[in-house]
């Protein structure tokens, strides 16, 4: 079974707060991000990769087609998922996450993602997660990779610093 | 869970790759093929025939440390989706502190090459080779002028960066409110309470024996020492890793310490290794760098001058002049925030080909960076052995001590947990320094970046590594530096400037550290 990106858009951060926005002086700290697929047809979701960018809790809502006839329905499939352990410091603030479909009951169709500071998107994918039963086999190919990889550099064990026996430089570059 | 398992056959993967190309893999590739003559080895069972007998020959013991190696000094590795610098440094703010800063030490060091018409490299004539191969040993007894030269950086010049360092995403108000930092470093990265660090260093608690404290002179050896020397003589004679570091967390014998720093820092002597340090040699015999001249500069500012260190001046320049050519340490930035400096062959700017880093290992000294060397000569005398350990040293602590990163070892969370210290724990302290204009860091800073090299006597010095080395942190620096002030609050107490608070802190030399550590996590009354 292949994985493939599924195209979604993602729409900016609305801020929950109680009262006018424009009059409020108070800062919320719920945000909400709506995400929706364009495509019309059903898929089943199997990870969702993101860049965290200090949000501490996480909740997942995903709207729900059961069948043709009843209505969609909201469904809570995360809730307060923990990113920061702690939210003062930086623990996990700009931390690379994936949550797969196994830590929530069935992911189908467009989510409503709600998090307190607006986060880099998504729809990121991965290689298939390995077998638990074939870890030694994905070792094996890792390593037959790396050795092609290998195969055309130098060994970088007695390095050479010079290029063609030449060490002659200009000034340090700033780039 | 699936994730896990993943980051497993990840991480296993790394490693091999790491592994792969060290002079282990190709010993065990020629004992391998070596046991097939052996009688025991049958080609029907040939895998599990080799396997017994690495395990019974000690080569699985090797592997085994190699491995443990990799493990202490590699970051777990990290999501798929991040890119390499996200490996260096997680968080975007404090890479681009790294990078403002490296660009300055760029700037400082390419004006010193222009004011004083240096080039930056240039291959030495053949009689100049000559001259310094025939006085190699003796490079202190040279008395270039070096007056023109200054240091690219001082670690005061460091701490003004890290002071700076802000979060762009955090807020905390220009006025003093409960939630601006009372202490000079304003990043609200996470440290350790003492509740945390007693966990942490549950081996320096009240009941454990510990060699600075528990080997005085009023102790009756029976009661510790002898057996922890047997110990000692134990772990040695089954070379395993993971037990000397350990077994060194209650300190090392003297006598045993070189060869269990050794174990832990995994280095064998090779004839391979000797031979990578006479190559590294014959390339600083070959060329001449500007970098040199700040070595010189350094040992003879820092470690000459000093009582305990100025007769290892010659090993000095062995090591550092060595370690500057040495491209093997390229490979530590892949979790070193810091980034080696790029520079080009004259008249090829901008053509990839043709690009070097500079100086060849991309270590810039900085002032006191000889005093990383300087303790570890007391242990090994032989040049190669000396240079392995240190540079080994360098790659898994102390690069972390002049980087601007998040790291819990790193510069800024040292810091910041020396600051926390203080001000959790002797608040009155702390508070008096402040007001009379002496921020506790503006004192302590130099001690740490050196990890208190020069600072205090050689044998607490060494009892004090012996930690780092067995904890794999760095975190210990921090809790020291408090311990001292919380030992000379008294006298602080009755300063009234920050002149007098830092002749209070002068001298170092009589402390013991073992002690001072013990009463601050496991006997001050909080």
């Amino acid at each position: 079974m292949s994985r493939i990106l599924v195209p979604c858009h993602v729409k900016g951060t609305v801020a929950l707060q109680v009262g006018d926005v424009r009059t409020s002086q108070g800062r919320p700290g719920v945000l909400v991000i709506d995400v929706t697929f364009p495509s019309v047809a059903p898929f089943e979701l199997q990870e969702i990769t993101f860049k965290n960018y200090y949000t501490a809790f996480l909740s997942i809502r995903v709207r729900q087609h059961t069948s043709a006839h009843t209505p969609a329905k909201w469904v809570t499939c995360l809730r307060d998922y923990c990113l920061m352990p702690d939210p003062h410091s930086e623990e996990g603030a700009q931390e690379y996450v994936s949550l797969f479909k196994h830590q929530s009951p069935s992911m189908t169709f467009p989510k409503w993602l709600s998090h307190p500071v607006p986060s880099e998107q998504p729809a990121l994918l991965c290689e298939g997660l390995p077998d638990p039963s074939r870890v030694s086999s994905e070792v094996q190919q890792m390593w037959a990779l790396t050795e092609m990889i290998r195969a055309s550099h130098t060994s970088a064990r007695i390095g050479r610093f010079d290029v063609d026996g030449c060490y002659d430089l200009n000034l340090l570059s700033y780039t | 869970m699936l994730q896990e398992e993943s980051d497993l056959s990840l991480m296993i993967a790394q490693i091999v790759q790491k592994l792969k190309g060290s002079n282990l893999y190709s010993q065990l590739e020629r004992q391998a093929w070596a046991s097939l003559q052996r009688p025991e080895i049958k080609l029907e069972s040939l895998k599990e025939d080799i396997k017994e007998f690495f395990k019974i020959s000690g080569w699985e013991k090797k592997l085994q440390n190699a491995v443990y190696s990799e493990l202490s000094v590699f970051p777990l590795p990290s999501h798929p989706a991040a890119p390499p610098e996200h490996l260096k440094e997680p968080l975007v703010y404090m890479r681009k502190a790294q990078g403002s800063w490296e660009k300055r030490i760029l700037k400082s060091l390419n004006s010193m090459c222009t004011e004083l018409s240096i080039p930056l490299a240039r291959k030495r004539p053949v009689g100049e080779q000559k001259e310094l191969l025939n006085k190699w040993n003796e490079m202190g007894t040279d008395e270039p002028d070096l007056s023109l030269f200054r240091p690219v950086y001082a670690p005061k010049d460091f701490l003004e960066v890290l002071i700076n360092l802000r979060n762009p995403n955090y807020e905390n108000g220009d006025s003093l409110s409960f939630r601006t930092h009372l202490g000079l470093i304003q990043v609200p990265l996470k440290v350790k309470d003492i509740p945390e660090l007693k966990e942490c260093f549950v081996e320096l608690g009240l009941n454990t024996g510990q060699l600075g404290i528990d080997d005085s002179t009023q102790v009756p050896p029976e009661l510790f020492e002898n057996e922890h020397v047997r110990i000692g003589q134990k772990v040695l004679a089954e070379q395993d890793s993971a037990a000397a570091q350990q077994y060194i967390r209650q300190g090392s014998p003297t006598a045993l310490r070189a060869e269990l720093w050794a174990l832990i820092l995994n280095i064998s002597s090779e004839p391979e290794d000797v031979l990578y340090y006479e190559q590294l040699k014959t390339n600083v015999i070959q060329h001449d760098l500007l970098v040199d001249s700040l070595i010189y500069k350094d040992v003879k500012l820092t470690a000459s001058n000093d009582d305990y260190y100025f007769v290892f001046e010659d090993y000095l320049y062995q090591v550092l002049l060595c370690f500057s050519r040495d491209t093997s340490v390229l490979s530590h930035f892949a979790y070193n925030s810091a980034s080696p400096p790029k520079s080009y062959i004259r008249g090829k700017l901008g053509l990839e080909e043709y690009a070097v880093f500079y100086p060849p290992n991309g270590v810039i000294p900085f002032h006191g960076f000889s005093m990383y060397v300087a303790p570890l000569c007391f242990l090994y005398h032989e040049p190669s052995k000396l240079y392995q350990i240190f540079r080994e040293m360098y790659v898994r602590f102390f690069f972390r001590l002049h980087s601007i990163s998040s790291h819990p070892s790193g510069i800024v969370s040292l810091c910041l947990l020396f600051e926390t210290l203080l001000q959790t724990y002797l608040p009155q302290l702390f508070y008096h320094l402040r007001e009379i204009g002496a921020q506790p860091l503006r004192i302590s800073f130099k001690w740490m970046v050196r990890a208190f090299s020069g600072y205090l006597a050689t044998d607490q010095l060494l009892l004090l590594w012996d930690r780092i080395l067995g904890y794999n942190s760095l975190e210990i620096l921090a809790v020291l530096a408090a311990a001292v002030f919380a030992f000379r609050a008294v006298n602080l107490m009755e300063v009234t400037s920050l002149a007098a608070a830092e002749a209070v802190l002068a001298d170092l030399s009589t402390l013991k550290v073992m002690p001072l550590l013990q009463i601050f996590l496991f006997a001050t009354v909080t």
